[in-house]
């Protein structure tokens, strides 16, 4: 490599990214201009509020046969700084409706409280009196004890804000209440005396506070670094494509390693300017008291780990530069490469992330999974634990994840179906599956922005059914026949809907429980890996079986819906646009992947990657979507029926899994041999002469 | 052989999505003398614009060899492509420079010794008649200065061998003729021109030998008048038509 060249070419790209006024407004002038005038808005709002909420009289009323009890708790003890007033209203529910008050406390005796919950079937929700809550649990009522009721309008701030601040108020009336009891019937001394309650951490206040800003140091890097080197990246070689200068560069004396080279050079110092920008803007914040840190904040760095950090931390930003690079000359224009934007930001996050897992130790696999070890690896470091070897062995790995990117951006400068892709081929002009061809990443990667949005955005899809139903009938289903329908695909070809060879299907059915355990011997080493903690798994496992849901719709939920819908998406249009664009191992590992990316959770990725490149697998031999629909639907079907059954797979032994997975390599070799493989595949270039 | 072009058997075949394989160039064989300009003549998708980017070490080929001074475009890409200067409808300038840093750029870029760069601009400057507005950016400029412009950034670093890809193409009347008239100049300072087009009239004019390209083949390759005597007739239009009839 002429490092002249590289020096020239730098050189050349700062020139024109400084000249840009999309970057130099978008990286620079708006976090200068924008978030300080953002924060002190929000603060004077936040400000406004508080005063306003402290000068309201929040007018209620009281209702029930306990009315009195909590009318006379309320006039024993005034909070001070809130202001109440009871109106005396005929129907509580038209006043709050009608705004006239700001919320309704019903105050019902036992026997109210079991009627009204008869009349609104919560029985089952009653627990018996002896029965404490579970932690984090809303607590039920005891049978015998009398229900208060604050009863509210969630869509209005004061009314929320008066139910919350009554609710803390009669919570501390109930304790005084209850401790004035104690002390009638003779409890001698005060309750509060019974024993004193502290806490206190061995680590300093500097180690805590460092072990704190070290779980989100990562993620906040890697946020800013891909947020402000897209800037720089998108326009780079995607830019350059769409303005056609990129070809003017490449018949030019520089090499490619030489072009790629200064290319992320560029990012990467676009990229650390943004950075140090926005720290500098939040230093100033704090500075200002725009960011008000908490009393105890203290922070000791010792000499060695900035050092450590940078050593971990920049290979992070040359390996993100190049991503954005490849993502860049993957793309064929500025617009392209905004679309893949989204989910390469999202897929570099969560690795990221790792440091914020409880119980993840550097000691572990975890620490041969590029951006996830650097991430735990920063929070050890600014904790004060210093484990040389393995911050080593972090640094090695991220060190050779950087070089492989950069040499992938470099073979993708190098690709003439990228670079010259426009004229290449006539798919633009014959438009059609030829352009789907062209597409299919983009359509996939809006459909994963739409699944995260949705779950983020819209409280209504939190529902299991509501979500299920979304996410497989309106985006897997609707989308695979959007895309069907816009590039007028042949329907047969684009959902490989042939019949396979009868000999499959046998194999496919021994294949459900063989691959089930397979799976969960991959997941046991997933969890060496990235270790999930028992908690997720549990709230996970809640999610997707509530118990006020039927069996049969369980079925039909978790089993046959993804096995149809989930099939169509991923082994229908999907596997039909990639299927000339790479090998068949590639095109397994590349739809695997991606499926594994659409089940969001980290801890699922591998796992439902694995199912994913088996089931593409399955699909390439037999040429047919339908057996792994079965093998889909019957994975899920069988799960769920073990876990029905607490039968815990997921804690056999090992030579159970590797049993498994011999049986499941039998079926696939059945498979193998009563194969029809899926048609028109990748094919490869005339080989040389 | 001591010709600066030497293009033997070069193939290019590719798979596109639409199409199956194509075989866009097969097995082409010439060479361009120093001081000739030498004619790529054909329709659109003959195969001329593959061919002059493997020469340009865009493309690899499939098959065959290109040798630019000497240098394999396989083997020597950027020893290739210091002695080139390549020069197309699709080669665009970086808009956010001005004239003068583009001429610059590319004289750094190829190699120019870097003692003799500001002298090698201004004389380009002077002799394009780029002056007024070496410092305006490119962006800002007419598709006539961007032309001249584009001209002189293809020669930034003197190289002895140049190549025109359909050159003309967007450019209305006078700014073509200008066109030809600089390459009619860079001909008489003895650098080898290929020059491709599919305008029968610029062909006759410009160049000095002719190569009939199509479906990927050339179909015949002489002079102007070597080609009307091989086929008898006077006007190239017709000898083109001629050529490419007796092919299919």
């Amino acid at each position: 490599m002429n490092r002249e060249s590289v020096r020239i070419l730098f050189l050349h790209e700062m020139r024109m990214l400084a000249r840009d006024r999309r970057t130099v407004i978008l990286a620079i002038v708006l976090p200068l201009l924008v978030m300080p005038l953002m924060l002190y808005v929000v603060r004077s709002i936040e400000r406004q509020r508080a005063r306003s909420l402290k000068e309201t009289t929040f007018r209620y009323a009281l209702s029930g046969a306990e009315a009195g009890t909590v009318r006379r708790l309320i006039a024993a003890r005034r909070a001070p700084g809130l202001r109440l007033e009871e109106l005396p209203v005929t129907d509580a529910e038209a006043a709050l409706r009608a705004r006239r008050i700001h919320f309704h406390v019903r105050a019902l005796s036992a026997g109210e409280a079991a009627a009204l919950e008869e009349a609104e079937g919560e029985v089952s929700r009653r627990r018996p009196r002896e029965a404490p809550a579970a932690p984090g649990e809303e607590a039920a009522r005891p049978a015998g004890v009398p229900l208060v009721e604050i009863r509210f309008q969630g869509d209005r701030e004061e009314s929320r804000a008066g139910a919350a601040a009554m609710k803390e108020y009669l919570l501390e009336a109930a304790r005084s209440e209850r401790d004035r009891l104690l002390r009638e019937r003779g409890w001698a001394m005060d309750p509060a005396d019974l024993f004193r309650l502290e806490r206190r951490s061995v680590a300093g206040a500097a180690q805590a506070a460092g072990s704190q800003i070290g779980k989100f140091l990562t993620l906040f890097f890697v946020m800013f670094l891909l947020s402000g080197g897209s800037v720089a990246a998108l326009d780079s070689v995607a830019g350059e494509k769409e303005r056609g200068s990129l070809e003017t560069l490449l018949t030019t004396a520089a090499r490619r390693s030489e072009i790629v080279a200064a290319k992320q050079l560029a990012i990467l110092c676009v990229a650390l300017a943004i950075l140090l920008v926005n720290v500098a803007n939040i230093l100033a914040y704090v500075n200002f008291k725009l960011i008000e840190l908490p009393a105890d904040w203290e922070i000791a760095i010792g000499p060695a780990a900035p050092a450590v950090m940078v050593a971990l931390l920049i290979p992070v930003g040359v390996f993100l530069s190049a991503v954005l690079l490849s993502l860049s000359a993957y793309a064929r224009s500025y617009k392209e490469a905004q679309l893949y934007f989204f989910p390469v930001y999202l897929v570099s996050l969560v690795p990221a992330v790792a440091a914020v897992l409880p119980g993840v130790s550097l000691r572990s696999a975890i620490v041969l999974v590029p951006l996830a070890n650097v991430s735990v690896a920063v929070r050890e470091v600014l904790a004060g634990r210093f484990d040389w070897p393995m911050i080593a062995l972090a640094a090695a790995v991220m060190v050779l994840a950087a070089r492989g990117t950069m040499r992938l951006s470099t073979r993708m400068l190098s690709d003439e179906r990228l670079i010259t892709a426009a004229d290449l081929d006539a798919a633009a002009w014959a438009r059609g599956p030829a352009l789907f061809s062209r597409h299919v990443f983009a359509w996939y990667a809006v459909m994963a922005a739409v699944l995260f949005a949705a779950a983020v955005n819209f409280p209504q899809l939190h529902s299991f059914r509501t979500q299920l139903l979304f996410n497989e009938l309106v985006l897997f289903l609707g989308g695979s026949f959007l895309m069907i329908w816009k590039y007028r695909l042949p329907v047969r070809d684009a959902l490989a809907l042939r019949r396979p060879r009868a000999a499959v299907w046998p194999a496919v059915v021994a294949a459900v429980p063989a691959g089930h355990l397979a799976a969960a011997g991959v997941f046991r080493l997933a969890d060496l890996v990235v270790p999930v903690p028992q908690r997720l798994l549990e709230q996970f496992g809640r999610e997707l079986m509530p118990a006020d849901v039927p069996a049969w719709q369980l079925y039909l939920f978790v089993a046959l819906l993804p096995g149809i819908c989930e099939e169509i998406a991923f082994r229908g249009p999907l596997l039909y646009g990639l299927r000339r664009r790479f090998r068949p191992a590639t095109l397994v590992l590349v739809v695997g992947a991606i499926f594994g990316v659409f089940h969001i959770a980290l801890f699922r990725l591998i796992p439902t990657a694995f199912l994913g490149m088996v089931l593409t697998a399955l699909a390439l031999l037999t040429g047919s979507i339908f057996p792994g629909m079965l093998l889909h639907a019957g994975n899920n079907a069988y799960a769920y029926w073990l876990a029905r059954r607490n039968i815990p797979v997921s804690e056999w032994s090992w030579g159970w899994y590797a049993a498994g997975a011999a049986v499941f390599a039998a079926c696939l070799y059945a498979i193998y041999r009563a194969r029809t493989p899926y048609p028109g595949l990748h094919r490869v270039d005339a080989p040389r002469k | 052989m001591n010709e600066p072009v030497v293009v033997q058997g070069l193939t290019k075949y590719f798979y596109d999505e639409s199409r199956g394989e194509v075989r866009a160039v097969q097995e082409v064989d010439f060479a361009c003398r120093a001081g000739e300009i030498f004619g790529l003549l054909g329709a659109n998708g003959a195969g001329k614009t593959t061919t002059l980017r493997m020469l340009a070490t865009i493309l690899a080929p499939t098959a065959g060899t290109a040798s630019l001074l000497g240098h394999d475009v396989v083997r020597e890409p950027e020893e290739a492509r210091r002695h080139l200067g390549f020069y197309s409808s699709s080669t665009a300038l970086y808009p956010r420079l001005t004239a003068r840093e583009t001429i610059e750029f590319f004289a750094r870029i190829n190699r120019y010794p870097a003692a003799q760069i500001a002298q090698r601009v201004g004389e380009l400057i002077e002799r394009f008649g780029i002056a007024s507005y070496a410092d305006v950016r490119v962006d800002r400029l007419s598709t006539g200065m961007k032309q001249k412009v584009s001209i002189a950034r293809t020669v930034a670093h003197d190289p002895p061998v140049l190549i025109f890809d359909e050159p003309t193409v967007g450019l209305d009347v006078l700014n073509a003729l200008e066109l030809q008239e600089r390459i009619r100049e860079f001909r008489a300072q003895g650098k080898t021109i290929v020059f491709s087009t599919h305008i029968m009239s610029e062909a006759e004019k410009l160049c000095d030998r002719i190569a009939i390209i199509h479906g990927g083949r050339i179909l015949a390759c002489d002079t102007l008048d070597g080609l009307r005597r091989a086929t008898g007739m006077r006007y190239l239009e017709d000898i083109f038509v001629c050529c490419v009839k007796g092919r299919e």
